[in-house]
């Protein structure tokens, strides 16, 4: 049946969103056309702006970082999610539910804390994980983690998939548990050994479950910024530059309104065409 | 299963919940360290155990004031949403309107929106309300930020309300308001814990919207408190780590306790 | 890195209670501890200038030192700056606060009281479009703090060129000992090490012609300045991982007593003069690093005072009469004497007559038998668009990532971008 009051049920929920989020997107894309001073808009300029992203090295550079950010996380915390689900549905209630705790846990502490403990672990002078491994005789590993270019995106990615990886579990638990048991059953009466239940029966099954975690890591991906902020702000040089840290230095330490703005809208667009995929793939199922 | 794979599989059990413990495990070890050493020993066990370092930062440094805000401003957000969110739900499932889809879709763009991104313009906007720098700042930003995940879960929870019940108390002669009081609420008692819960803590989570908004350091939360920490004490990484702990603490707690309704939470809509 | 932030927003002084009393919101730097640890001797002086504020109150906020520098800037485009703010850096940036109208101009309070021991290179470096717009106080310098007991040890004496530099930090090395303790996790160290090794290698007027004049970056000169600091680096002076070792831990290295020297400026003193408690500290300026180049260091101001635009006329007059107080000659001994902090136009010989540490002494004895050679600090020379390339380049630089000429060319297309929207700073 048809109702007014609909609209004021929605009223609340909808006066917020549109204040502080839906209105703020129409302005950063407005933003974007004009010429800024130290937070004072100037004239108009067209895409002018827009012009600066093809020679930005920086853009590129973070544009590269997010997208090798999203395979790692698919490469690493997804399947250690998806093997330690299928592994966990086959144990005790007990079993799951203080492991799924255990690997849950991380998610609950606050990435800037998160990063803290972990540049901490890292620090080439007093880190614990050199610590560690001088102390197991693993001393040639030892390394300067965030201070090398080439180890800085893959140490915090480590960060990142030690808050990540839990969720993974907790989510393809509940998708597995949602699996006909019967399958199994037959399975295992065809005389099909673990590995064969895992690969014929559990990953086709998911495929759901795949596809929205791992949309949703490539969006949380493109969105992180307090992990890299507290631990190298997108150094040494830029190497773990992201797509956020750009945004912040450009707006806040840089002062360039305009171009920060071309960045959002950038970002916008990114994370908006990568959910209308998701929304878009799991509707045609 | 043979033996051999099912140890196997014990062993990555094992191995994980080492890499999910062991950073936590030593953050509490350095916390408890009388006098941290930073060059010798960080593994040993302290012994006695220490409490000073959490006596400073909570008395010193001023983590009681930033825990308060914290609270405060989580506890806030968490208002906010649960007024409002069910009830946006609840008519997105229930109830016919002009618009339900357009209107629907508009949330769902909200969904993947980063705070980074509008933080351009939410600054501009929050200084001419005069916000910047008072809790208010924060949290309205932070809850409609988190208004569409939340409008989406009700959506989901509400589902499961049988439309006789609705039917039969709008029969009844009740106004839809009344209904969804008196008959959807008690119904989605769980969906609405879970909830409260994931709302409270992504908005203890945040750390950026604060970090911009807030410039009075007695206003500031936990989380850029312990950020600040970082060079404010150097190299004391006993009370870093004693801060570190005060911050996530609660919300390790919280969901250890309330384990179930979390998961809940975050499984929904996810598994279908 | 931030700095101390003790919530004393409540630090009101003035009679209290008066319903229309005027206050002043003032943000400063000076902490209990770290850098510019000057807590005590600001509780100090707010207490004896109390008059001179004629009633008005002070709300005092003391925020992070390095840390001021972006909340100040966030809340200058929020439209809440400070009345007061002891923030830092003039020049470059400041003139970006000036040219929005941020700032008071304070042009008839330096005729109203004088304030002589602001020369006209500090005049310069806080004027914007011929209007002075803050109020200096600290002497900074740069200068390298070391370890006398292992200089003893080695038997290697305080260098007095560069090869002698060069040779003890290899002998140190070859003993296992970090040369120069040095960390650029926070990014801005870097900017002053490097501020140091440009001045001692290509000398104050290649300075000015590069940053007031027309020469590029991509000069013979700046180029030996960026291989030197590689050189450093790639030497092994620095310890492992430098670009991920944060600014007060390599403090902590040096005062732990593994590594001979490290090189930062008089910013850090009071921390450095408390923790130096297991060996014997002293301080030299470093030498010339190529020929023809006179000694000096890099210095500044450090920091200024500044007042905002929006406070009443008589809340600028009171601010202004309260700094003249701060500035006194009794208020620089208290400054010296509580806050290990020496103001600029105090005297070496001030210093001794005062009872300064020692090392404080040695340390200014030092930068200030140059003051006619001394030169920039690029923080405070260049625009703050220019600075933040900079940073990372600068870590690229010395982590071995990019050569010297790619870092100039990269810094010389940032110049350029930065004077054609007009935001070069020229005294």
């Amino acid at each position: 049946m048809p109702t007014r009051s609909a609209y004021l049920f929605l009223l609340p929920a909808l006066l917020l969103y549109l204040t502080f989020v839906a209105i703020p997107i129409l302005q950063i894309v407005y933003f974007s056309f004009f010429d800024w001073d130290n937070g004072i808009r100037g004239g108009f300029v067209g895409m002018d702006n827009f012009a600066r992203l093809g020679g930005d090295r920086v853009f590129l550079a973070a544009l590269g970082h997010n997208a090798i950010w999203v395979i790692l996380t698919l490469a690493f915390p997804l399947m250690a999610g998806l093997l330690l689900a299928a592994i966990l549905a086959e144990r005790s209630n007990n079993t799951r539910r203080w492991l799924g705790a255990i690997y849950f846990m991380p998610r609950t502490i606050p990435l800037v804390v998160a990063g803290i403990i972990w540049g901490w672990i890292y620090n080439p002078l007093f880190g614990l994980l050199n610590y560690i491994l001088d102390g197991v005789g693993l001393g040639f590993m030892a390394g300067a983690w965030l201070a090398e270019p080439s180890s800085a995106l893959l140490s915090l990615n480590v960060v990142g998939a030690w808050t990540f990886f839990g969720f993974c579990v907790v989510i393809f638990l509940a998708a597995i548990q949602s699996i006909d048991p019967s399958l199994y059953e037959a399975a295992e009466i065809d005389g099909a050994r673990w590995w064969r239940r895992f690969r014929d029966i559990t990953v086709p099954l998911l495929k759901n479950s795949t596809l929205f975690l791992g949309l949703y890591a490539a969006i949380e991906a493109m969105r992180f910024f307090d992990l890299i902020w507290v631990t190298t702000q997108g150094g040494p040089g830029y190497s773990t530059e992201v797509l956020t840290t750009h945004i912040y230095k450009t707006f806040f330490l840089v002062g360039d309104f305009g171009y920060a703005a071309v960045l959002s809208v950038v970002l916008l667009i990114i994370v908006l065409s990568l959910s209308s995929i998701t929304f878009w793939l799991l509707k045609s199922k | 299963m043979s033996n051999l794979s099912r140890h196997i599989q014990t062993v990555v059990l094992f191995v994980f919940a080492i890499y999910a413990l062991a950073p936590v495990y030593l953050v509490l070890l350095a916390s408890m360290r009388s006098e941290a050493d930073l060059f010798s020993g960080p593994l040993s066990v302290p012994w006695p155990i220490n409490i000073e370092n959490y006596r400073r930062v909570w008395q010193e440094s001023g983590f009681s004031v930033f825990f308060l805000n914290s609270l405060k401003i989580s506890a806030s957000v968490t208002v906010l949403v649960v007024l409002s969110a069910p009830l946006a739900g609840f008519a997105f499932v229930k109830m016919q309107f002009k618009g339900r889809e357009a209107l629907f879709a508009l949330f769902l763009a909200g969904l993947v929106v980063p705070a980074p991104s509008i933080i351009v313009a939410l600054y501009g906007n929050l200084q001419a309300l005069g916000m910047i720098d008072s809790h208010l700042g924060v949290i309205l930003p932070q809850a409609a930020l988190l208004m569409p995940f939340s409008v989406f879960l009700m959506r989901t929870v509400m589902q499961d309300v049988p439309d006789e019940l609705i039917e039969a108390s709008v029969m009844d002669g009740a106004t839809f308001f009344q209904t969804f009081l008196r008959v959807v609420v008690p119904v989605v008692r769980p969906g609405l814990m879970s909830l409260i819960l994931i709302v409270f803590l992504f908005s203890w989570q945040e750390y950026l919207l604060p970090l911009v908004v807030l410039q009075t350091e007695s206003l500031k939360p936990l989380t850029v408190g312990a950020a600040s920490l970082q060079g404010r004490y150097g190299v004391d990484y006993g009370g870093i780590a004693a801060a570190g702990l005060i911050a996530f603490a609660p919300l390790v707690a919280l969901f250890l306790v309330m384990q179930r309704s979390f998961v809940r939470g975050i499984s929904a809509g996810a598994v279908k | 890195m931030q700095r101390l932030i003790s919530i004393s927003v409540g630090a009101i002084l003035a009679a209290g209670s008066a319903a229309a009393e005027t206050a002043i919101t003032q943000w400063d730097q000076f902490s209990q501890s770290g850098i510019t640890a000057a807590g005590p001797a600001m509780d100090e002086l707010i207490a004896t200038c109390k008059p001179a504020l004629d009633g008005v109150s002070v709300l005092r906020t003391v925020a992070p030192s390095i840390g001021i520098r972006d909340s100040y800037r966030l809340a200058v485009s929020a439209g809440k700056t400070p009345d007061l703010a002891y923030t830092w850096p003039a020049a470059s940036v400041l003139a970006g606060y000036a040219r929005v109208g941020a700032l008071a101009k304070l042009d008839k309070y330096y005729d109203q009281y004088g304030w002589p021991q602001v020369n006209e290179f500090y005049k310069g470096r806080n004027s914007y479009d011929g209007h002075i717009y803050a109020v200096p106080m600290e002497q900074d310098l740069m200068g390298v703090y070391f370890n006398r007991d292992l200089f003893a040890e080695k038997g290697i004496s305080v260098p007095t060129t560069y090869a002698e530099f060069q040779a003890a930090a290899e002998a140190f090395k070859a003993d296992g000992i970090v040369p120069v303790s040095f960390g650029n996790r926070d990014r801005w160290p870097a900017t002053n090490t490097f501020s140091l090794i440009l001045g001692l290698t290509v000398g104050l007027q290649a300075e000015q012609d590069v940053f007031f004049g027309d020469t590029a970056w991509t000069n013979a000169g700046f180029k030996q300045a960026a291989e030197n600091f590689q050189a450093w680096a790639s030497d092994g002076y620095f310890p492992r991982g430098f670009n991920g070792i944060g600014y007060d831990e390599a403090n902590a290295l040096f005062l732990s007593g593994r590594a001979a020297m490290t090189i930062t400026g008089t910013w850090v003193l009071q921390d450095m003069i408390r923790g130096a408690d297991k060996f014997d500290m002293g301080v030299f300026m470093m030498p010339p690093m190529a020929d023809g180049v006179a000694a000096g260091t890099m210095w500044g101001e450090g920091s200024q005072w500044q007042l905002s635009s929006t406070t009443s006329a008589e809340g600028q007059d009171a601010a202004a009469a309260y700094l003249n107080c701060l500035l006194s000659d009794e208020s620089r001994k208290v400054w010296v004497q509580k806050g290990h902090t020496v103001t600029i136009g105090t005297t070496p010989e001030e210093l001794a007559e005062w009872g300064a540490d020692p090392v404080v002494q040695e340390f200014f004895e030092g930068g200030l038998a140059t003051t006619e050679t001394n030169f920039y600090d690029l923080h405070t020379t260049l625009p703050e668009s220019v600075t933040q390339v900079l940073y990372p380049e600068l870590q690229r630089l010395v982590g071995g990532e990019a050569s010297a000429d790619e870092f100039l060319e990269t810094m010389q297309a940032a110049w350029e971008v930065a004077i054609a929207n007009g935001e070069r700073w020229i005294p």
